[in-house]
């Protein structure tokens, strides 16, 4: 057992003995360090001004992640090297993409730009990442700025961050490696009293005792959505257990019959999988949240939270996938649409906890399409979450699967659609339309900021006509909302 | 210094450092963290508490009881001042609704009580914890319903010829509404102060604020104490665009709770707290009818329109003020109605009046073009004006209008663009181009500047803030060409009420009217230098002075003591009889989706005249990130009123969408090389606000070429065209 945490900054290995269980990073940073040069501009991971960068061992490389500080707890850094913006100059001179920043004038008010200074440092120590626009766009799309109209930014950016990396980081990353790897042990970490600490356990079996014993403790994996219990919503979490420390969580398998995905697996490790599974998964995978949340947040907390407007649970629900849980009392799976019971309730009993889930690939009678539907396509919440799998033979639909999300109090399947739509034929859109009908007994969709009921429903049912349409192909091959990426692949073309 | 007459041939006119591209000299400082702003200025001063505020979660109404037994009680806290616990501060002249105290409530968010404790956890928690009950009244919060009501009513605020007759008589006519919504500010830094009131008596504020003198000012009236007795500082602004023109809850909030509890206290608005707290943009309806003959000539021009503002006043969005000025026409007539709404306070923000009035009313010019047969640009060369058509006998000072369109069509490719609506294809995307023009005043404002020089080292002392802006490199770059130095050897200190007044950034006066400030010490400067010399004639370069044919080094002049001048520039009446302004011609292609109406803009270019142009680099930037937030305003930008209950919906910046790096297109800018003496020594006009005017028009009218529906209430979602999209793909 350990009593404290152990990163690395500055080159130097810190150790904390006092870690609270919703201590921020930033907090940390600015409060304890009164290093103040990582801003806060929102307290909720929507822009960008927190960015430090993250450096950790994965298979042996030393690999640099940016994140949001604001919403990461300080006991999550355990075993990585924090990297900050007060870190990058050396004897006062400026890191390249500090220098970039200067001299392609990213930086006007200044207060969005540590972040995107830490944004930079990221893509600049990333390797083999294409130089072009949209590729930086991709990668600081989780940063906001409101003086520069962006432009500067990513001139600065194709500067300086597509050489080989030349900076101290890169000099002493032989060092930093042994130093990760001496901090790497396999000691359950707890910090504080029974009743209020901060924990990472190292194996499950530690996990199924600890949370046995604390059902009421607060499972964390990414906290891009913990952390917003803490910052906005101000509730009270005593007792913290965090995920990221126990071997074999973080795994992402794939084979020919599909992808087994641990709890602590993030959006940013199994986007390749999932784009193998279907392209529409990797389209997905990319609007979700922002490089910072992707990196950050994970696959098993996404369906873990509940929210009905997660962009994860409809596309893998339709994908007929199963959820693992388990316990102190042994292990369970279930079908993932039978985890969610009701608004902000899911099968999950007393002290038992997500361990994964596999995705069945499909196979190759069966077409998927999903589609996200959002006001802005960076970093935002989808409206309406649409899914569908359907498995065709000879020309019909012989079984259907079609779930959405933000059109009941959980992600739901359309039962009364998925029957409707069974021994359709493919050639023959006029067999659609009792599927297209049986929506509306499906879902009562609620009117809020994002959308009208009658819009969601719309376009709920825009949505799998648009489905039908593609795969059918009694429309061009790809009817959906391109990416800016793809618009501008048509652009080149 | 007085400014009494269009400036002749000067030393700006060969300038060295002036007008050169330059760097941001702060950059350094920001990209490694090292630039202070308000919050996280803990080495001022010991002792720091933190302060959390409560806001009112009603729209309007009363509060009967607030029970803070609790909360005092809770871990850590020291102090918790309500609105109950003292008398309705004053209303500033600066601000209309009542920052704190009473029992009354005026709009959503509005702050009723700060907790202070230890830590920013404890003081939240506390604030969680006091009980508050309201009696709520019936509040108006509906613009549309009083634009239904008030629609052809009260008086023109300006009339000229007879509109009425005109427009019967006209062959071609256009009657049309528009509509823009109330929009947010946003700036990246919260609103922050740390106020030491400790002994109740002389006050210290670090904080985030555009204009140092007006922000004491307003302490003073709303504290109502000796003004000598306040000192505020704020050398970093992580952003305003109008938002931290006027006091706000955070610095009003940390005094108070400074004073309760007897210690330094910092406060920053959390950012869900900001939309409905402190000011916005408000939304407005325009009505604009346009008549003209066959020729293309305007005939009549008519614009109503209505705006939301709080009770006693404060908005300044006006969108009929441009339409005075901006096209020829004999006839005219325009009328504004500034309804009163029991929405938090509507204020100022990024070219107020202009940025909506330019949205509606270049729509409107596209519309007309279309009816009249003929080119947008053309149409707009047509009726371009020299001077006031109001006033015809007061000219522009300098006016460019024309050439900013024609060298915009020129470098955008204009003439290739197919006119026909809806007939452009790329794969699945539609593809339409549109154009618009702008304008924007360049109003001056007195501004002063103390310059000292210390073994020949230049530094400029100025209460002049820097917003993101660039004044720190535009004022040394000033000072550097008024004593022939290099830039290296001028330091600018900034943001201080222990320096000369100046202009403050705002309303696009800040650039021209603080150069010319700084330029006004400098002129003192040299003026002590030469009487020091015995001489009259003298100039400064490479860092010397030279009397006559000697060159002394100004290290040697000043290195027993340091030489100081002040002064402050007024600018004078002969002002008044012209229009000073700032035009460009914005130019736009987008993509709209076949299937889903997405749009996306492709390219943007825009087209300045703005005087000589002080530094190419902070410019440019300048008009880019108006582009962007146009961009924002154009597309996503919107803060939704929950009528029944009076508030801003989505105050947060995760439900107001402002435009990200993937929204953002190719962009260019170029400046036309134009000098307007009228305006001050430099010759040079603001450009701040100028480059978020038009284009959000100018996206419209792109996106109506590319399908064929008008749009024309804004934001242009794809909710607006979905169903009149193409039946095929």
């Amino acid at each position: 057992m350990r009593d404290t945490i152990r990163f690395l900054k500055g080159g130097q290995v810190v150790e904390l003995e006092n870690v609270g269980p919703t201590e921020t990073v930033l907090d940390y940073l600015r409060l304890r360090c009164r290093q103040t040069g990582t801003k806060e501009g929102c307290g909720e991971g929507d822009c960008g001004a927190c960015t430090v960068a993250l450096g950790r061992l994965v298979d042996g490389k030393l690999v640099y992640q940016p994140v949001n500080s604001c919403i990461l707890l300080l006991g999550m850094i355990d075993g990585a090297e924090l990297v900050t913006v007060e870190d990058l100059a050396l004897d006062s001179k400026l890191h390249p993409v500090q220098a970039a920043m200067v001299e392609f004038h990213g930086s006007q008010c200044g207060f969005c730009t540590p972040g995107f200074v830490m944004s930079l440092f990221t893509l600049y120590h990333a390797h083999g990442q294409e130089k072009s626009r949209k590729a930086v766009t991709e990668w600081i799309a989780g940063n906001l700025c409101r003086c520069t109209g962006y432009r500067p930014i990513v001139d600065a950016a194709l500067d300086a961050c597509f050489d080989a990396a030349d900076d101290a980081f890169s000099w002493r990353a032989n060092e930093t490696r042994e130093l990760l790897q001496k901090l790497a042990d396999s000691r359950d970490v707890f910090i504080g009293e029974s009743d209020s600490f901060f924990s990472s356990p190292a194996t499950l079996d530690g996990l199924a005792a600890l949370y046995g014993q604390h059902p009421d403790a607060t499972l964390v994996a990414g906290a891009t959505d913990v952390g917003l219990w803490i910052t906005k919503q101000l509730r009270d979490l005593p007792k913290m257990i965090w995920l990221g420390r126990i071997e074999g969580l973080e795994r992402v398998e794939s084979s020919p019959s599909g992808v087994l995905i641990g709890a602590m697996a993030t959006y940013e490790t199994t986007e390749e999988a999932m784009s193998d599974l279907s392209p529409d998964l990797g389209v997905l995978w990319k609007r979700i949240g922002s490089k910072q949340v992707r990196a950050s947040g994970t696959v098993g907390g996404n369906i873990a939270n509940g929210s009905p407007i997660g962009d994860t649970p409809p596309a893998l629900i339709a994908l007929g996938t199963t959820l693992e849980l388990h316990s102190s009392e042994g292990s369970r799976a279930l079908p993932l649409e039978k985890f969610f019971l009701d608004y902000g309730k899911q099968d999950r009993n007393s002290g038992e906890f997500v361990t994964g889930l596999f995705v069945p690939r499909p196979s190759s009678n069966q077409a998927f399409r999903c589609y996200k539907i959002s006001k802005r396509f960076d970093q935002d919440i989808s409206s309406v979450m649409g899914a569908f799998r359907f498995t065709i033979d000879d020309g019909t639909i012989t079984d259907a699967r079609i779930a959405y999300g933000g059109m009941a109090a959980t992600p739901k399947r359309a039962e009364h659609a998925e029957r409707a739509l069974t021994g359709a034929l493919m050639d023959d859109p006029s067999t659609w339309g009792a599927g297209m009908q049986a929506l509306l007994s499906d879902y009562k969709p609620m009117t809020d900021m994002r959308a009208s009921a009658e819009y969601r429903m719309e376009t709920a049912r825009a949505l799998l006509a648009k489905a039908l349409m593609e795969i059918s192909g009694t429309a061009p091959d790809e009817i959906r909302v391109l990416a800016i990426r793809e618009a501008d692949n048509d652009r080149a073309a | 210094m007085k400014f009494e007459e269009p400036t002749s041939d000067n030393l700006f006119d060969r300038a060295m450092v002036i007008g050169k591209a330059t760097p941001r000299i702060d950059g350094p400082l920001k990209v490694s963290g090292q630039a202070p702003y308000a919050y996280e200025r803990h080495d001022v001063v010991e002792d720091q508490l933190v302060g959390y505020p409560l806001g009112a979660t009603i729209g309007r109404g009363r509060i009967t009881a607030m029970d803070t037994e609790a909360a005092r009680n809770a871990p850590g806290v020291a102090a918790v001042v309500t609105t109950l616990d003292i008398d309705p501060l004053e209303i500033s002249s600066f601000n209309n609704a009542r920052l704190f105290g009473g029992n009354e409530v005026r709009h959503y968010h509005q702050a009723i009580a700060v907790v202070v404790a230890e830590t920013l956890e404890q003081a939240r928690h506390a604030a969680e914890m006091i009980d508050v009950t309201y009696e709520e009244e019936e509040g108006n919060f509906d613009l549309e319903k009083a634009w239904q009501n008030g629609l052809g009513t009260d008086e023109a605020d300006a009339e000229t010829g007879n509109v009425d007759e005109a427009f019967a008589s006209a062959e071609v006519t256009l009657d049309e509404t528009y509509r823009t919504p109330d929009q947010s500010h946003a700036m990246m830094e919260p609103h922050s102060s740390i106020a030491d009131w400790s002994d109740g008596e002389n006050m210290t504020v670090w904080t985030s604020s555009q204009m140092i003198a007006w922000a004491r000012k307003s302490l003073a009236e709303t504290f109502d104490i000796d003004e000598d007795r306040i000192r505020v500082e704020s050398p970093f602004v992580g952003g305003g665009f109008g938002a931290k023109l006027f006091l706000r809850s955070d610095a009003v909030l940390a005094a108070l709770g400074s004073r309760a509890a007897q210690r330094p206290v910092k406060l920053t608005l959390p950012r869900p707290f900001i939309f409905n707290n402190a000011t916005h943009r408000s939304a407005t309806i325009q009505r604009i009818r346009l008549a003209a003959g066959q020729d293309g000539r305007l005939t009549a021009i008519e614009h109503e329109a209505a705006a939301h503002e709080f009770e006693g006043g404060g908005n300044e969005e006006n969108p009929t003020n441009l339409t005075k000025l901006f096209y020829a026409g004999a006839n005219r007539r325009v009328k504004h109605h500034d309804v009163v709404l029991d929405l938090p306070e509507s204020s100022s923000m990024r070219a107020p009046g202009e940025a909506s009035g330019l949205m509606a009313f270049e729509i409107a010019m596209d519309e007309m073009a279309e009816k009249l047969g003929m080119d947008p640009v053309e149409f707009r060369i047509l009726n371009d004006t020299q001077v006031d058509p109001m006033n015809p006998d007061v000219p522009f000072s300098d006016r460019n209008f024309v050439d900013c369109l024609k060298v915009g069509a020129e470098r955008f490719g204009w003439s290739d663009r197919n006119r026909k609506p809806g007939d452009t294809r790329d794969g699945l995307w539609m593809v339409g181009h549109g154009m618009a023009g702008a304008y924007r005043g360049a109003p001056t404002l007195t501004s002063g500047a103390r310059v000292r020089l210390e073994r020949g080292h230049l530094t400029v002392e100025t209460d002049m803030t820097d917003i993101g802006t660039g004044s720190y490199t535009i004022l040394a770059q000033t000072g550097a060409e008024m004593l022939g130095l290099p830039l290296e050897q001028v330091t600018v200190k900034l943001g201080d009420s222990r320096f000369p007044a100046s202009s403050g950034s705002g309303g696009q006066f800040g650039a021209a009217s603080s150069t010319a400030g700084v330029y006004a010490a400098c002129v003192a400067l040299r003026e002590e230098i030469a009487r020091r010399l015995e001489t009259d004639d003298v100039r400064f370069e490479d860092g010397n002075v030279i009397a006559g044919n000697k060159a002394i080094p100004l290290e040697e002049i000043s290195a027993d003591a340091e030489i100081t001048a002040e002064d402050t520039m007024e600018f004078g009446d002969f002002q008044d009889d012209l229009e000073i302004g700032t035009f460009a011609a914005h130019f736009v292609e987008v993509g709209v989706h076949a299937a889903t109406a997405e749009v996306r803009v492709r390219r943007m270019l825009a087209v300045c005249d703005a005087g000589r142009i002080l530094n190419p680099v902070t410019a440019r930037s300048q008009v880019i990130g108006g582009m962007t937030m146009a961009l924002g305003a154009a597309l996503s930008e919107q803060l939704a009123v929950d009528k029944p209950r009076g508030y801003f919906v989505n105050h947060d910046l995760a439900g107001y969408e402002v435009a990200v790096h993937a929204d953002v297109p190719d962009q260019e800018v170029i400046f036309l090389d134009t000098l307007d003496p009228a305006i001050s020594p430099l010759k040079a006009k603001g450009v701040g606000e100028l480059g978020i005017c038009g284009v959000a028009a100018a996206i419209a009218n792109a996106t109506y070429n590319a399908t064929g529906i008008r749009v024309r209430d804004y934001p242009i979602t794809l909710d607006k065209m979905l169903d009149r999209l193409p039946e095929t793909f």
